[in-house]
């Protein structure tokens, strides 16, 4: 793993050097801290539509205001990771260093996590009012995190492997969007569909499941496993793809 | 075409019968080349002759066909990372991170190359010192110019004091002041470092390599020391200033076996003129050289300069051109 420090430093500061972390990040906190305001609002009213949930569950359930975020945010942070060193050229100057291709992607995707990890950060504070003034589980709201973090890795690594598939940002950062939305759409699709295969398939791959699960404290080892897969198998495949410019 | 390889303990480069195809494309082909410890080697070739190729195989960006490239004695297959850990490469065009600053961008070149924590300051601070670039060390690489970036490219290459340095047209794209900067931080480093360097100008491999490998169209068509390069000349012409008027001096030359014609270039109003000779046989063109010095003095008229019309720059246009034609 000789230069997975290095680039990941590198990494980082590429990120909070250009205002694009920054933005981010700031976007993210003013989107969530609205949503987290209206779940309020609407748990003070008393409109408790739905039933047997409380805020903590709302805010990291199945709601469009938690997966869109994270669906546009994440390939913004990793469009740039291979796509533009190859644009620019300077992917030789990495490439020829004494480091395995394996350090190199892992560096750059483990800078990518760790923005992902700082834009949620601010949300624990949320989790502490909500135990200030009424009952909070921190279990749940531990499983809730795991979710939300596997969640990201998966896209963040599906990201990494689009960037590397291009040497056009703008296409890394839309097809793997486009990928998420299918990802999503197709969970929802399956939930319409009732029962059948479509429907057993989907309730255990889908981004929502995964989260209404995880929200609620479960967690099961299947979609440890499928979701860990997720992770995994972009990573492979980036790492398998930037090998293989050697032999372009 | 191709010598056989002098196989050497000490050789820094050993290139064996190297292949790259681009798909159908065969843009590296069978060649063969040392560079031994100490040297500062010249690699030449016109635009699209496969230098950046070959160098980029050195270095291990891509990947050969065939063949067997050993770098400091470790071959870049099997053991990548020992080869590129004895490199100091520099790209065609010193591609760099603009968002970075000097210092940083070396300070994390010289980590991901491995130099430890407590002495990646001083690497840093004698890489910027050597380049040239010690009062731009805060500088945002994005405003550098053109000459700068090159000189942080090379900053980079020596960041980690690597046995071999390989420079891909170091002084491509620069001025002339900017060039003569750059030849003679070369010619500085040469005494640390094997260098191999890239280039289609030949001057420049006159001026700071004790050696020359010259391809074209992939193949291998010249190796050797300046020395030897020049000695492949094969003059076509030669400029004469006699003391006669152009048409004595034209009968007496037109007279020479192996004389094609004398063109005036300039009479000179002090009683000599300047002419240029063509051989018929480029071949025979330093005997024909010879037999014209000899019947001039015969004549008793004075040769004042003798000057063969080819430099390196001939050898070069001959020999590639050749290639073209055999190809």
């Amino acid at each position: 793993m000789k230069g997975f420090v290095a680039v990941l430093k590198r990494e980082l500061l590429a990120l909070f050097v250009t205002p694009i972390a920054w933005f981010l990040i700031a976007c993210f906190a003013l989107l969530e801290g609205f949503f987290f305001f209206s779940v309020l609002v609407s748990f003070a009213a008393g409109q408790d539509v739905l039933v047997g949930m409380g805020p903590a569950e709302v805010f990291f359930g199945q709601s469009i205001f938690f997966h869109l975020p994270i669906m546009l945010i994440c390939p913004v942070l990793t469009m740039r990771t291979f796509a533009e060193e190859r644009r620019s050229g300077t992917i030789e100057a990495l490439l020829t260093a004494p480091v395995t291709p394996t350090a190199v992607v892992l560096g750059k995707y483990g800078a990518t996590l760790a923005v992902y990890v700082a834009m949620w950060l601010p949300t624990v504070l949320y989790m502490v009012l909500l135990a200030r003034f009424g009952e909070v589980d921190w279990r749940v709201i531990g499983t809730a995190y795991a979710g939300v973090f596997l969640l990201g890795a998966a896209y963040l690594s599906v990201g990494t492997l689009a960037s590397s598939l291009t040497s056009s940002q703008l296409a890394a950062a839309v097809g793997s969007t486009i990928f998420f939305l299918v990802l999503l759409l197709a969970g929802f699709a399956g939930q319409l569909a009732g029962e059948g295969m479509l429907a057993d398939v989907s309730s255990y791959t889908s981004v929502s499941a995964l989260m209404s699960d995880f929200s609620r404290g479960l967690i099961d080892t299947r979609r440890l496993v499928y979701w860990g897969s997720f992770i995994i198998v972009p990573l492979f495949a980036t790492v398998r793809t930037v090998e293989s410019w050697r032999w372009g | 075409m191709t010598p056989a390889p002098r196989v050497s303990h000490s050789a820094m480069i050993e290139v064996r019968d190297l292949v790259k195809d681009y798909g159908a494309f065969r843009a590296v082909r069978n060649v063969s080349f040392t560079v031994a410890k100490g040297e500062v080697v010249g690699f030449l070739g016109p635009n699209g002759a496969g230098k950046s190729t070959t160098l980029r195989i050195v270095a291990g960006f891509l990947g050969a066909t065939s063949g067997v490239v050993r770098v400091n004695g470790h071959d870049v297959v099997d053991e990548p990372l020992a080869a590129r850990g004895s490199i100091g490469y520099m790209p065609e065009a010193a591609p760099l991170y603009p968002e970075m600053r000097v210092s940083e961008y070396l300070a994390f070149r010289a980590e991901l190359k491995g130099v430890k924590s407590g002495e990646r300051k001083a690497a840093t601070r004698r890489a910027m010192d050597d380049a040239g670039l010690a009062e731009m060390e805060r500088v945002l690489i994005g405003q550098l110019s053109k000459g700068y970036r090159q000189r942080v490219g090379i900053a980079d290459a020596l960041v980690a004091s690597p046995p071999l340095l390989l420079l891909d047209e170091p002084t491509a794209g620069l001025d002339p002041n900017q060039i003569r900067e750059v030849r003679s931080l070369i010619k500085r480093l040469r005494e640390r470092h094997t260098v191999l360097v890239s280039t289609h100008i030949l001057s420049e491999v006159e001026s700071m390599c004790t050696r020359g490998v010259l391809i074209a169209r992939g193949q291998l068509i010249a190796e050797g020391t300046l020395d030897e390069l020049r000695a492949l000349r094969r003059p076509r012409s030669v400029k004469l200033r006699v003391r006669a008027s152009y048409d004595d001096a034209a009968k007496i030359a037109l007279a020479v076996d192996g004389v094609d014609e004398a063109s005036l270039e300039s009479e000179t109003g002090d009683g000599t003129t300047r002419l240029v000779v063509a051989f018929t046989d480029e071949l025979r063109g330093e005997a024909t050289t010879e037999a014209l010095v000899h019947a001039f003095s015969k004549a008793a008229v004075g040769v004042l300069e003798v000057a063969p019309t080819s430099s390196l720059e001939h050898v070069f246009a001959q020999l590639t051109s050749e290639t073209e034609v055999a190809a």
